[in-house]
């Protein structure tokens, strides 16, 4: 199958999230590599994703869990080799499936080669490849993205006997963009795996390129004009592939990340994705209506990216502090379930898998403006394991089958790069993807299903949308609307059956098509279109003028 | 709207829309627009600031307002609708509104909130007045908290008012409802107060909403079958409550909302407690009561006068109503000038049984026997004025304790004459 050509290609994408460690062991080492991804890809085809979102893959003493690369040009040897990412590139693209990888431009590990030239002293030709100081008073009042572990962005060398920055963890010193060097060679890393073949890249952590006093250090210009540059060379070398935004901002600091349409080509949606769930909760479509309307509008070639649930935690850093206090009184009870300003916990845990909360939220996903992006597991309703550490609880074994290590590896359970979901509601025994082929019914069927009805229609990946605020504020309805074809989606975010009356004066004389059975619903009149609609239904209707 | 409902079919499909809520609060009103918008900003404020997570709504019920009363109510609501964000509010909060012509009675406005706060499953329930100027968001938590928290079922205020304001209250409805029911609710006709869901359905099922006494005073009505019914009763202290300046003719009408819904009751119920039973605590957050001692003008001449005219006037209708012993008392004590008068809370006390006895037995038309009982609450208005003229706090509090007591002392004296055996 070959790659359609279209250069919007990432709008009408649907990313599944993968990292390759956790989806197949074909060498039973117990660590999952890109022979073993490639080995998946007929599921993932089935599934009906269309690209692949790749985890750091890279060489990397994985402190944090590859973001901390010590080589931006190979691939660790865990998950094999460059020519078997090679392969599985080309076995992807075979299947119609795009990769897009990680790219960490805003720091490395302390491991890399370059910060251990850089710290080697003072006048090595490196040394301001990578931010220093003689004190750590620069650049106060920077906040702190770690809270739990860091106490500052800055880190003392004993090496050189200077601090250095760092955003994240201590060990992730932040690379210098104030120097042309970095930024050539970081280019020099992207044509790297450009040159390859992959399709796009997913930019970590890019609000935070650049430093300058008496800024906050996130967003500034001069990191825009870094990336503007990336995003010509990009263009001019490489045209139809993609940049993706990792910048966990309001919506309005995010906006300047599309430029015009000269910058990224998808951003994140971060403040979206807690105001799903708290609209759940409070079964109340204010929390997203509103954020919906703050979001500014983007150009046409540009794109959110929506997601529900990642490899970090249910971030809680774009929500106000009554927000925050309620999304972890109802959704992290259990301490231990919080990290850092966020929640690490999986779709269904957070949804008790409750399996219509889990179709409801999927159908949101799925309907509301952009592309989205599914997080491996969660297709069958993986559960998570608050007690290992750090966020490595929702970063366990994909789930394959009921037999040894749920059919991720080979390998003895205890070496597992991650213990396995044991217990009797989330275990490998009771959620995997084999037994839940067998049955029409089961998450994954239904998932095939609502991906192949959202790929139906370019409505959903390009369609404009419109509220209809209906009076019952529980319910959550817009039309989409692409050229002349339009969807209406009605979402009930109540535990209990909830009448509704939609004001469908404008499409007067249309027929509704229910798109999962096709069924034909009463043409629109004048009067409000009453619907009746059970806990947590969702419909997905085409309008249809016949 | 169908037929024997009281819910508009507008109003009900404003309620599917809200559906079920944890908070409902009533705001019964008349030609209120002066004074509304502020009242329903201030529940709004406190519903958001001491009960964010909770589902509420603010609930309208008009009388037939000419004016812009249920504009300013309704856009008090928090919606996605409006332009801009309420970064202080979690969730929507509808306030809606509804109007009904059919009574200018506010028995019709509480029988609504009752009828909407079932429907709507509101577990705490509330009403506040239009005419509560001096509310602030901290009377919402104040009269809302003990239901939630406690599991109180009714709250009833506690105001500061001025030592001359409120004496209708502290002359007879509050020291006859202590004496009957031995429960000091200090506001047995509260203006504001809030209620549990179990007893907003409690209220609903009683057979009473068409009664007369109801359409005019359901308050007292809700107080007094709460302690019947045997619900849990707390009060709250919410603060200065302003002395509301009533023409006279709101006087009648006042005595009608409370005395004569204590006495109606009185017929349901009596005997309520037996003679010699104490009066019991009931607990109350905050003050006990407060006094404000600022000087009111009182045109204390006018009452006297409208005492002795209104003795001599309604001579026959006393008559009926009074034993002659009391009425020849009364009679006695107008002839005396006017510095020399005194009402004494004896012969008040004796009065007010007597005229609950007769309205028990129908003597004459119930509201006739209401409208008899003003001239003479305004003889003992001007005594409670005349005696307390120079009185502190302590000793008006002293005055209305006496005055208790007096009310208690002589309860045999109302099971004697209950029946007209004596």
């Amino acid at each position: 199958m070959a790659l359609p050509q279209d250069p919007l290609w990432y709008k009408d994408a649907i990313i599944y999230q993968v990292h390759v460690r956790t989806f197949y062991d074909s060498n039973g080492d117990g660590i999952g590599e890109f022979r073993g991804l490639a080995q998946k890809l007929d599921y993932l085809q089935e599934l009906g994703i269309t690209a692949i979102w790749l985890m750091p893959f890279f060489p990397s003493p994985l402190r944090d869990d590859g973001y901390d690369i010590a080589d931006y040009r190979s691939v660790h040897s865990s998950y094999g080799t460059l020519d078997d990412f090679k392969l599985f590139l080309e076995a992807a693209h075979q299947r119609g499936i795009r990769v897009i990888i990680e790219m960490v431009l805003n720091h490395t590990s302390d491991q890399h080669p370059w910060f251990q030239e850089s710290r080697s002293s003072r006048d090595n030709p490196r040394r301001d490849w990578y931010v220093w100081s003689e004190t750590d008073t620069k650049y106060r009042g920077v906040r702190i993205i770690f809270t739990d572990t860091e106490l500052s962005n800055w880190a003392w060398d004993p090496v050189s006997k200077e601090y250095y920055w760092h955003r994240f963890f201590n060990h992730q010193p932040d690379l210098n963009y104030d120097n042309p060097a970095v930024r050539e060679e970081m280019w020099d890393v992207m044509k790297f795996w450009l040159d390859m073949g992959v399709d796009g890249f997913r930019l970590d952590a890019v609000p935070y390129l650049v430093e300058r006093e008496g800024t906050s250090c996130e967003n500034l210009p001069e990191t825009h004009a870094v990336l503007k540059e990336l995003r010509a060379k990009l263009d001019r070398d490489f045209p139809g592939r993609m940049l993706l935004a990792e910048a966990n901002q309001w919506p309005a600091d995010l906006r300047p990340y599309f430029g015009n349409a000269d910058e990224f080509h998808m951003a994140f949606h971060f403040p979206l994705m807690p105001r799903m769930f708290m609209g759940l909760k409070l079964e109340d479509r204010k929390p997203i209506t509103e954020i919906l309307q703050q979001t500014p509008s983007i150009p046409d070639a540009c794109q959110w990216c929506l997601f529900l649930r990642n490899h970090d935690e249910l971030t809680l850093e774009m929500v106000t502090d009554m927000e925050r206090d309620y999304m972890y009184d109802e959704y992290a009870k259990d301490k231990s379930m919080r990290l850092n300003v966020g929640i690490r916990r999986r779709l269904a845990p957070l949804l008790d898998n409750d399996r219509r909360r889990i179709e409801l939220m999927n159908g949101l996903l799925l309907s509301l403006p952009g592309t989205p992006i599914i997080y491996y597991g969660d297709e069958i309703g993986m559960g998570d394991n608050v007690n290992l550490g750090d966020r490595n609880g929702v970063r366990t074994p994909m789930q394959w089958d009921g037999g040894w290590n749920g059919g991720f590896s080979s390998a003895d359970p205890e070496s597992l790069y991650s213990p396995i979901m044991l217990n009797p509601v989330y275990g490998y025994q009771a959620v995997n993807v084999h037994s839940q082929k067998r049955f029409d019914h089961s998450l994954l069927s239904w998932m095939k299903r609502i991906l192949r009805v959202r790929k139906s229609m370019p409505v959903f990946g390009r369609g404009s949308m419109e509220f209809l605020y209906p009076a019952n504020h529980r319910v959550l309805a817009y039309v989409r609307e692409l050229g002349k074809e339009r969807i209406l989606a009605v979402n009930n975010l109540s535990s209990s059956a909830q009448v509704v009356e939609l004001d469908l004066q404008r499409y007067k004389g249309d027929i509704l098509i229910e798109m999962f059975g096709k069924n034909i619903f009463p043409r629109v009149t004048d009067r409000p279109y009453l619907l009746t609609m059970g806990p947590y239904q969702f419909y997905w209707f085409r309008l249809r003028k016949i | 709207m169908a037929e024997g409902s009281i819910l508009t079919d507008d109003f009900l499909r404003e309620l599917m829309n809200v559906g079920e809520v944890d908070i409902l609060i009533g705001v019964p009103t008349l030609n209120d627009a002066a004074t509304v918008g502020q009242v329903v900003q201030c529940t709004r404020a406190g519903l958001l600031k001491y009960f964010p997570r909770q589902r509420s709504v603010i609930v309208n019920v008009d009388g037939g307002s000419r004016d812009s009363t249920q504009d300013l109510v309704r856009a008090a609501s928090i919606s996605d609708l409006a332009q801009g964000t309420n970064p202080s509010a979690l969730r929507t909060l509808h306030c809606i509104s509804t109007s009904h012509e059919r009574s200018t009675e506010n028995g019709m406005g509480l029988h609504t909130i009752v009828a909407a706060a079932d429907l709507v499953r509101a577990t705490i329930c509330g009403v506040v007045s239009p005419d509560s100027v001096s509310i602030e968001p901290e009377w919402i938590e104040r009269l809302l908290r003990p239901v939630s928290r406690d599991n109180f079922d009714m709250v009833t205020p506690i105001y500061r008012r001025n030592k001359f304001d409120g004496l209708l209250v502290r002359n007879l409805v509050y020291p006859m409802t202590r004496a009957l029911y031995c429960k000091p609710v200090r506001e047995p006709h509260p203006a504001d107060f809030a209620f549990s869901g179990r007893l907003a359905s409690f209220f609903l099922e009683q057979d009473i909403w068409s009664q007369p006494a109801i359409q005019n005073g359901a308050e007292t009505y809700f107080v007094i079958s709460a302690i019947t019914g045997g619900f849990r009763l707390t009060q709250s202290f919410l603060g200065p409550r302003p002395r509301v300046d009533h023409s006279s003719g709101d006087l009648v009408q006042a005595l009608r909302q409370s005395v004569g819904v204590l006495f109606w009751a009185l017929g349901k119920n009596f005997p309520v407690c037996p003679a010699n039973s104490a009066t019991e605590k009931i607990t109350a957050t905050g003050a006990d009561g407060e006094l404000s001692m600022e000087h009111v003008r009182v045109n204390r001449k006018r009452l006297h006068q409208m005492f002795v005219h209104g003795l001599e006037e309604l001579n026959p209708v006393l008559n009926s109503i009074l034993s002659s012993a009391t009425l020849a008392e009364l009679n006695q004590a107008a002839t005396a000038a006017e510095d020399s008068f005194r009402y004494s809370d004896e012969l008040w006390v004796r009065t007010v049984y007597e005229f609950a006895a007769a309205y028990h037995q129908e003597v004459i038309s119930p509201d006739h026997i209401i409208q008899a009982l003003a001239p003479l609450y305004r003889g003992k208005t001007y005594t409670f004025l005349v005696e307390n003229r120079d009185s502190s706090a302590v000793d008006v509090e002293k005055n209305v304790e006496n005055l208790c007591l007096t009310f208690e002392r002589l309860k045999p004296y109302l099971l004697e004459i209950w029946d007209g055996r004596k």
